[in-house]
């Protein structure tokens, strides 16, 4: 009951960033209110990951293994997951919220009887019961919402809170988890990455993203070479997916992932409501626009009014040079 | 035909519900269409709805826990403006907050909304509670026709029949045109634009700032520099914690001038004593609209044929004096009327022309037909150059020496009155338009 | 194949919005059709106009939401059900999700589908709950749809983490919609007409052995205290001119300001 847990997600053999935000701002947040912080991390081979989660200072690491998590399944995480609650029983479980763990937290919640709370800006412990700020109304307005229920599961929006290093004694608890997949009435057929997901794209320090300005396949490659200067990760708006000219899997916003690199390029994006959803925790963002009242300007660190298809070569170009010196 | 209608109404503004209301409470079997997402979707008022023709539609709709108006009006101002100066009448009175209320300021998306659905619930309690219907989102291509008869309308492939239509399908009258009532060409000075920006404020400061109390509500119309020379006016509306701020010119006058309608506007809201009373609010939405300028020279040729009536601002049914637009009313009341027009016909069980132009008569025999004929003077009065050019100067000219103090000896009003004159007009003109102006009311 | 799809009425969010005292208020009261529930209306449809089959729809809410049942049967869900709660301000998803569990418990079906979230509170949380206490295979956040009658199973292309994952429930399943999976249809005039005609079995609480105190009471694990005005970003700098020009700005302020490259 004393405990806050962060599940800390794996993607293709890497943590991700997101997790090491919350298990960073849960490092304070425990300190804060007399709890101790324990991680946990569900994988094929989760070894390879203590020692990186340890320099965020939990006082233990469980380190699940069993081949099924590595494979995207989701009852698999489910079944983890759900496992160590009935073990630990912890106050509060916080994820990071991924496409995975919107998946499950549902279902997990209701099977423990918890309060959940997805996908917040921010949280905190007061009076033992856990507040919670998370956009609304298509990321309109931020509700306040708490739940005072005896376990609590948050998942955190990526780019609320800085990942600060902040090392401790660790204990790592490895547990062989059984899980059977044979009984199973679902069954994960196939994984289709698409050839953009070069840099993964919820994870990337600079990203560059189209909107339908960019018109067609010349716009595309015009995206594609900043991109590749940049070493950023693509990304686009759901007119762009759309329409086919970019895979579906790199859109971002409301219905897409939800992004917070250092650098955010919008492209031909016009600033809808729900495509600022999930780009506006991105520390500077540029926006190229024709239109000088698009609404993107409102959220752009750098503005530049102008015709992306003669803005974008020469800025590649000088960002090539810059990077070569 | 086990779908074929007593009448289909096209559009679901404000004459188009007025008509469906009155079709469910006499108990008739409608289709009305409208294209918007719902009713109000895209249309754009001022507004306020004058008279008390609402309370008729919707007794007692002040009751109503969601009633979808804003303010109502009890105090009204008419400003004439120059380049520096306001000068204005106000008129404020506590007998307007009694209820029926003489005018209410509404927000078209949501009084239309509000008033779909109150048409809905007389649906509901009509004889046709499952054969009447509001369609929204879908657009009439075409009124069909047999042999010289309306019978129905198509829309994309489908083909619905009545044996009545009423169009209601507002300024941009196509239907109309199709069915050969209107001529197909409508010369452009028959047009006027609208822009309109809705400007949020914290309550509180509104109240303050206009004086309101409780649902109260102001009109304020203006005359003069508002519109840089283009023919027009300018208007601000009270609603409960925004305003509609916004002008009306003239379409051929605007191109003449070569201005932006936006501009005119920021220009306007750039007017140093404009700028002290908008101070602090936030535009949360721009919307510019087509409007009649109300001129009966362009009416339609006629506004019933053969198993169809035109009602509303598809009619021409408007009016604008300077010191209120009056389209809502009017719209309002002929649907009312053609409405009751076709319920005469289906007891009749004849809808050609021979029975449908008790509309007509109705209509001429109505405020809105008398007003209109009585006061195309005023409106023609109103739309001479010197009304919106030459009077508000004089006025505000006046203005300003009758008001200002000097310490030195003062003439009297009429020199003041006459170096104004001077300055704006000669004589012999303003004689020419105090003649015009009062023939003309 | 029976597909059960619930919908949700949410207000208009495009419609412009305030915070007052810590309540949200709108100028159009407008309720609508959820965009989400709306994406799982037309993939049952489809489905069905494939394989055959009826399309129900469940909601649950006040009086006044029997119009937007009215526009699932419009759009051509066969049938609708209506549970009645005329106040839902204290339920949450869990007890959205409990509520639809016990209607479930009842009613046939071989698919149940929601939206992968609400428009109106973006949780994303009541298919989860819903497949938990029905004991189904689920699968979230669907971009396609297609039914392998052989196997008697649906197969659903999820958006994942890394890339698209193709998944396989057998039925009895739920699955929640995104709206990246189809544009949902504008109902015809005839789909109009028809939808008055169509059954709507309205449902009690307690016809379902549930209260809304208990569901408001402990059902519901999280409660919403107010609303607060998302944190605005710095405002930033504005570049208009030719081409060369912004650029080199850009570059020197990406170098020497923002210190990003
Ligand atoms: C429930 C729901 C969920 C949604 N989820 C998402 C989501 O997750 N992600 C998302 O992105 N959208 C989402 N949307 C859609 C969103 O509302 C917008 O429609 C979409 O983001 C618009 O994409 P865009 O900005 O690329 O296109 P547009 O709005 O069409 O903008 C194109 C812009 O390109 C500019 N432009 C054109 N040519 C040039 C040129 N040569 N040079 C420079 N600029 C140019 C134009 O000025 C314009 O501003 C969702 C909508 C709904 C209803
Ligand atoms: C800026 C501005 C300010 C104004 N201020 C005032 C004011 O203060 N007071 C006042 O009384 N009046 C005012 N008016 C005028 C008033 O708005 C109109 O006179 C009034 O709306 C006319 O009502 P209507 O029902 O005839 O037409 P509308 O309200 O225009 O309704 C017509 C409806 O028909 C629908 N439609 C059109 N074609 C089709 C089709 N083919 N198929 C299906 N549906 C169709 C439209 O979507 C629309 O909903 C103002 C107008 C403007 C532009
Ligand atoms: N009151 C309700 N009635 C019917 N379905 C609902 C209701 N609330 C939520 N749902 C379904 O659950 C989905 C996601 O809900 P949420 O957990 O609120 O994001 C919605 O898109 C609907 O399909």
């Amino acid at each position: 009951m004393s405990s806050i847990l962060v599940y800390v997600a794996t993607q293709d053999g890497k943590i991700k960033r997101s997790s090491l935000e919350v298990l960073s701002y849960c490092k304070r947040l425990s300190e804060e209110n007399g709890l101790s912080l324990e991680a946990a991390v569900l994988d094929a081979d989760p070894a390879r990951f203590t020692d990186k989660i340890a320099s965020y200072g939990p006082s233990k690491i469980y380190a699940v293994k069993n081949p099924a998590f590595s494979n995207h399944l989701a009852s698999a995480l489910l079944e983890g997951l759900s496992s160590l609650i009935s073990k630990i029983n912890p106050r509060l479980l916080a994820c990071a919220s991924t496409e995975s763990v919107k998946e499950v937290i549902g279902a997990l919640g209701a099977r423990h009887n918890a309060g959940v709370i997805p996908d917040v800006a921010s949280f905190a412990i007061q009076n033992g019961s856990v507040n919670a700020e998370r956009p609304v109304m298509s990321a309109k307005v931020l509700s306040k919402t708490s739940s005072s229920s005896d376990l609590v599961l948050v998942s955190v929006r990526s780019g609320s809170y800085d990942a600060v290093e902040s090392p401790a004694e660790t204990t790592v608890e490895t547990i062989e988890f059984d899980f059977e997949t044979a009984a199973l009435k679902s069954l994960l057929k196939e994984v289709i990455s698409s050839a953009g997901d070069k840099v993964d794209l919820s994870e990337a320090e600079v990203v560059v993203a189209a909107g339908r300005g960019i018109k067609d396949e010349q716009g595309r490659k015009l995206i594609e070479d900043l991109a590749d200067s940049l070493g950023a990760a693509v990304g686009a708006s759901r007119a762009v997916t759309e329409s086919g000219l970019f895979p579906a899997t790199l859109q971002i916003g409301q219905t897409g992932k939800v992004v917070s690199p250092q650098l955010y390029f919008a492209v031909g994006i016009s600033g809808a409501i729900q495509h600022v959803a999930g780009m506006a925790n991105s520390k500077v963002i540029v926006a190229i626009n024709k239109d000088a009242d698009a609404p993107i300007f409102q959220y752009a660190t750098y503005g530049l009014v102008g015709d992306l298809f003669k803005i974008l070569p020469l800025l590649t170009e000088q960002i090539r040079t810059y990077k070569a010196s | 035909m086990e779908d074929k209608f007593d009448c289909i109404i096209i559009g679901g503004g404000i004459a188009g519900l007025s008509a469906a209301m009155t079709l469910a409470r006499n108990n008739a079997k409608f289709l009305l269409i409208e294209r918007g997402e719902f009713s109000g979707a895209k249309n754009v008022s001022g507004g306020v709805l004058w008279g008390e023709g609402l309370s008729k539609l919707v007794p007692e709709y002040w009751n109503d826990e969601d009633a979808g108006f804003e303010r109502y009006i009890n105090h009204r101002r008419l400003t004439f403006m120059d380049g520096d100066s306001t000068f204005s009448i106000d008129f404020k009175s506590e007998s307007f907050n009694e209820q029926p209320y003489k005018g209410i300021i509404v927000l078209r998306s949501k009084f239309d909304n509000w008033l779909s659905e109150k048409v809905m619930e007389a649906i509901e309690e009509s004889d046709y509670a499952d054969e009447s219907f509001l369609a929204p989102n879908i657009l009439v291509e075409e009124v069909l026709m047999d042999g010289g008869k309306a019978v129905g309308i198509r829309a994309g492939e489908e083909k619905f029949y009545a044996d009545s239509i009423i169009i209601a399908e507002g300024v941009n009258n196509l239907l109309t045109r199709q069915v050969g009532l209107q001529n197909k060409y409508v010369p452009a000075d028959a047009l006027a634009v609208g822009v309109k920006e809705i400007i949020r404020y914290d309550q509180k400061v509104l109240e303050d700032r206009f004086q309101l109390n409780g649902l109260s509500g102001m009109s304020n119309e203006f005359i003069g520099t508002a519109t840089q020379g283009v023919e027009g006016g300018g208007f601000l509306y009270t609603n409960k914690d925004t305003i509609s701020f916004g002008l009306v010119l003239s379409m051929i006058s605007l191109r003449d001038s070569g201005l932006k309608p936006y501009d005119i506007l920021n220009e306007f809201k750039a007017h140093p004593v404009l700028k002290d009373t908008l101070k602090g609010g936030e535009v949360i939405e721009y919307s510019a609209h087509a409007v009649s300028t109300g001129d009966m020279k362009v009416m339609p040729k006629e506004i019933y044929s053969d198993g169809v009536l035109v009602a509303g601002e598809a009619a021409n049914l408007l009016m604008n004096s300077g010191k209120a637009i009056q389209g809502m009313d009017y719209a309002m009341h002929s649907g009312i009327l053609a409405a009751e027009t076709i319920v005469e016909a289906k007891t009749k069980k004849d809808f050609s022309a021979g029975t449908l132009k008790n509309y007509r008569t109705k209509l001429e025999d109505s405020f809105v037909l008398k007003d209109m004929k009585n006061f195309q003077g005023a409106v023609d009065f109103l739309h001479s150059k010197q009304m919106f050019q030459t009077v508000p100067g004089l006025v505000c000219d006046f203005g300003k020496q009758f008001f200002s103090i000097k310490n030195e000896p003062t003439p009297k009003t009429r020199e003041m009155l006459s170096k104004s004159v001077k300055k704006h007009s000669s004589y012999w003109e303003l004689l020419k338009l105090g003649l015009k102006g009062a023939r003309s009311l | 194949m029976k597909f059960s799809v619930c919908i949700k009425q949410v207000p208009d969010v495009s419609a412009p919005l305030t915070i007052k005292d810590g309540n949200l208020s709108q100028d159009t009261d407008r309720m609508v059709l959820d965009a989400y529930s709306a994406s799982a209306v037309e993939e049952a449809l489809v489905l069905t106009d494939k394989h055959g089959g009826d399309v129900e729809v469940v909601l649950v809410g006040p009086d006044k939401a029997k119009e937007t049942i009215r526009k699932a049967l419009a759009m051509g869900a066969a049938t609708g059900v209506h549970i009645v709660v005329e106040n839902t301000s204290g339920l949450d998803s869990a007890a959205f999700a409990e509520i639809l569990a016990a209607w479930h418990k009842k009613s046939d079906y071989d698919v149940i589908l929601t939206g992968k979230q609400s428009q109106d509170t973006d949780a994303g949380l009541t298919g989860g709950m819903l497949a938990w206490k029905l004991g189904l295979p689920y699968a979230a956040n669907a971009v396609g749809l297609t039914y392998d009658e052989a196997a008697s199973a649906i197969v659903v292309k999820r958006q994942g983490d890394s890339g698209q994952e193709m998944v396989e429930l057998k039925t009895p399943c739920l699955v929640t919609c995104s709206n990246d999976m189809n544009d949902p249809r504008i109902p015809s005039l005839k789909g109009i007409m028809q939808s008055k005609r169509k059954k709507v079995e309205t449902v009690q609480l307690s016809d379902l052995g549930l209260e809304l105190d208990a569901l408001s009471g402990t059902v519901s694990q999280t409660q919403v205290h107010g609303f607060k005005e998302v944190p605005g970003r710095e405002p930033g700098k504005k570049f208009e001119g030719d081409a060369e020009e912004l650029v080199s700005n850009l570059m020197n302020l990406l170098e020497n300001e923002a210190k990003v490259l």
